[in-house]
């Protein structure tokens, strides 16, 4: 392995650039099977965290297979508060993972700091994390390794989930170092985890978000470590005590979260239902904006490209009407097992209608009117309409639904809808069960007689096009 | 630069060649990485009914329009640029150079370019009005929207601006400069993810940390 020797002199250094796009800095960390290092992506000039794990050591402890299967997983939860993973590079001898760097450090050393945080500031943290956990479980991912050390917080204050889907690799370095063993992760481990019968990673995932709720208001661990056998032993009887200075609300919530039994324990969708949980916060306003999914709220309000009552649908003409091709949109190559699936065109509906572009309008508006607060209107004008699911909505984001709409000819509109947010399951069966049949009447179908059409086609522009 | 060894000479042919991925990624905007990722996409779709790890059109077909063979003029535009070499066939090196025009960082340029070639159904340097006609029809017939004839002219019409019956590369280009949303199929952001998407290559990649840093 003389080549092999050679090759890891050759590594890739501070200085370095990897293919051409990552200039590596000075070395923030170092994991059990690697080093982390700060970088700069050459063509944003944006700062990230590359962290380069050695392949010898992956394969020597069988994690090669659990990283691949990983790294696809992190690709799904794109969250504001989780460590975004935004590309992947390997070598013969190293696989390279570049990372969102989050400046701020881990909320441990945040803890060790002040030795606890206030009751506002936890409930912010704690909000952030349970919408980030909450995001994930949606998906079917669980980290199964919550703890102050993967919980970075961002110049701004906001909390950042690290290696969500990647905790076997848990071991993200940090600049400090700080109380490093203080807190080792069997402290936040459920119960039932010990006890090796397999565990439902949701509920595992709850109990440490109750650890990690309990150190940021208390300032130490509710089951010291003495020894894992005695820490079970107190878990499974609930021996743990508040301390005098939390709050009625906070002393309801934490025992709900710390339930020995899986069963009983509250769940995520609870969690949020809670007095503590929902005690409007004092000091900052951000705090639930930033608890917030992803959700589109650009385009909240009403005014955001429509309400202009003289505004026409926009005029197809031949190019733009070819590039609504579904042969022209290669994405569903990328189309495979646990890859990306948003807007597919099966999930679109399109078609033509002769009613005015104000008819549709108000058809898709009686939609959102009628559906008893389901749904509202985000967008609303005579270039289309956008309706988005109402309140938290679907766990896997809010629905929502754009119909653009163009005049095709004199009096002839194409609507062309699609998926603009949420889940796909649940976008078919908006349109199967609400969005066609409300709008099947005014679908102007394949003409049998064409002739009749014909006719129509002619008729000197109405309210429906622009100037072409 | 390159590590070259000649053990890659022996290596299974359903392997990538170190050579030929770091030489795909100079020529294009995709990383080696990204390249050696690609290529586990391509053996999906090359070995979905013939296991020769070429893209035959039935195999895009079907990678298009999820297992169902469907013909579409627009499809058999799009596998006819891909297929550079005009063999009936898409190899890797076709498939990573035509999808590098997808990449979001590609310049501007190759993908007016690129749409362009797509258009010029015939080859003949202009798109001509009945080649626009045709693509039109094609798309009201893929829609299912019928509409009256005379509006197909005036739709056609209203693309051809100089109104001379055909489009030539420049005022193609001007165009797509004033309306972007012609280009919108031409840029793949999904191209930036392929790594995450297809991360098998982490595996079993032989580049070199020479190679890496280049």
């Amino acid at each position: 392995m003389v080549e092999g020797e050679a090759e890891a002199e050759a590594e890739v250094k501070k200085g370095g650039v990897l293919q051409g796009r990552y200039e590596l800095g000075h070395v923030l960390g170092h994991g059990n099977f690697g080093r982390v290092h700060e970088a700069r992506d050459l063509r944003t000039g944006r700062g990230v965290a590359v962290k380069v794990l050695a392949k010898d050591k992956l394969l020597r402890t069988g994690m090669m297979e659990q990283i691949k299967r990983e790294i696809a997983v992190m690709k799904r939860v794109s969250h504001p508060n989780i460590v975004e993973l935004h590309e992947v590079m390997a070598t013969r001898t190293k696989i390279y993972l570049a990372l969102e760097l989050v400046r701020g450090g881990d909320l441990l050393a945040r803890i060790a700091r002040s030795g606890r945080v206030r009751e506002d500031v936890a409930r912010r943290y704690f909000r952030q994390l349970v919408s980030a956990v909450d995001f994930c479980h949606a998906r079917g991912v669980f980290h199964r390794d919550l703890k102050p050390e993967n919980l970075l917080v961002d110049e701004a204050g906001n909390l950042k989930v690290v290696d969500f889907g990647l905790s076997a690799l848990a071991d993200h370095a940090r600049a400090d170092g700080l109380l490093h063993t203080i807190c080792g992760t069997p402290g936040y481990v459920a119960p039932e985890v010990f006890r090796n019968r397999g565990y439902d990673g949701a509920k595992a995932d709850v109990w440490s978000c109750g650890v990690v709720l309990y150190v940021l208001l208390a300032g130490s661990l509710p089951f010291p470590k003495d020894s894992i056998a005695a820490m079970f032993i107190k878990m499974s009887r609930r021996d743990y005590r508040c301390p005098p200075w939390l709050s009625t609300e906070a002393r309801r919530l934490i025992p709900k979260l710390l339930d020995p039994d899986p069963d009983t324990r509250i769940t995520v969708a609870q969690i949020v239902e809670t007095p503590w949980f929902n005690k409007p916060s004092v000091s900052r306003a951000v705090t639930a904006a930033a608890a917030e999914p992803p959700a589109e709220a650009a385009c909240s309000a009403k005014d955001s490209g429509g309400g202009d009552k003289d505004e026409l649908p926009e005029t197809l003409n031949a190019f733009h009407l070819i590039s609504l091709s579904a042969g022209l949109d290669l994405s569903p190559l990328f189309d495979v097992e646990g890859g990306p699936a948003r807007g597919h065109r099966e999930d679109g509906m399109r078609f033509a209608t002769r009613e005015p572009a104000s008819g549709v309008v108000s058809r898709l508006e009686e939609v959102a009117a009628r559906s008893g607060g389901r749904m509202r209107v985000t967008k609303s004008g005579a270039r289309g309409v956008r309706l988005e699911g109402a309140g938290r909505g679907g766990r896997k984001g809010r629905l929502a639904v754009a119909a653009d709409i163009f005049c095709l000819a004199p009096s002839v509109l194409v609507v062309d809808i699609k998926k603009d947010g949420g889940d796909t399951l649940e976008y078919r069966s908006f349109c199967s069960e609400v969005l066609r049949p409300a709008l099947k009447d005014i679908v102007w179908a394949a003409d049998p007689h064409p002739a009749a059409a014909a006719v129509d086609a002619v008729r000197p522009p109405s309210d429906h096009c622009s100037g072409s | 630069m390159g590590c070259l060894q000649t053990k890659h000479a022996s290596r299974s042919p359903h392997l990538l060649d170190t050579r030929e991925a770091v030489a795909l990624a100079a020529e294009t905007s995709f990383t080696v990485s990204e390249v050696e990722a690609l290529h586990d996409l391509f053996r999906k779709i090359s070995n979905s009914v013939i296991r020769d790890n070429l893209i035959h059109k039935e195999e895009f077909q079907l990678a298009l329009f999820r297992g169902k063979k469907q013909q579409n003029l627009f499809v058999d535009r799009v596998f006819d640029l891909f297929d550079q070499k005009r063999n009936g066939v898409i190899e890797f090196g076709e498939f990573v150079r035509s999808l590098g025009v997808f990449h979001p960082d590609a310049p501007e340029d190759q993908k007016v370019a690129f749409a362009f070639k797509l258009y010029d159904l015939k080859q003949t340097g202009f798109i001509e009005r009945h080649e626009l006609k045709e693509m039109v029809l094609a798309l009201l017939d893929e829609s299912d929207l019928d509409i009256a004839s005379d509006a197909v002219e005036m739709i056609v019409d209203r693309a051809d601006t100089k109104g001379d019956g055909k489009i030539d590369q420049e005022e193609w280009t001007e165009y797509a400069k004033d309306n972007p949303y012609v280009l919108r199929n031409m840029t793949l952001p999904y191209l930036k993810d392929i790594t995450m998407v297809f991360p098998s290559f982490v595996m079993h990649s032989e580049i070199s940390e020479t190679d890496m840093a280049v």
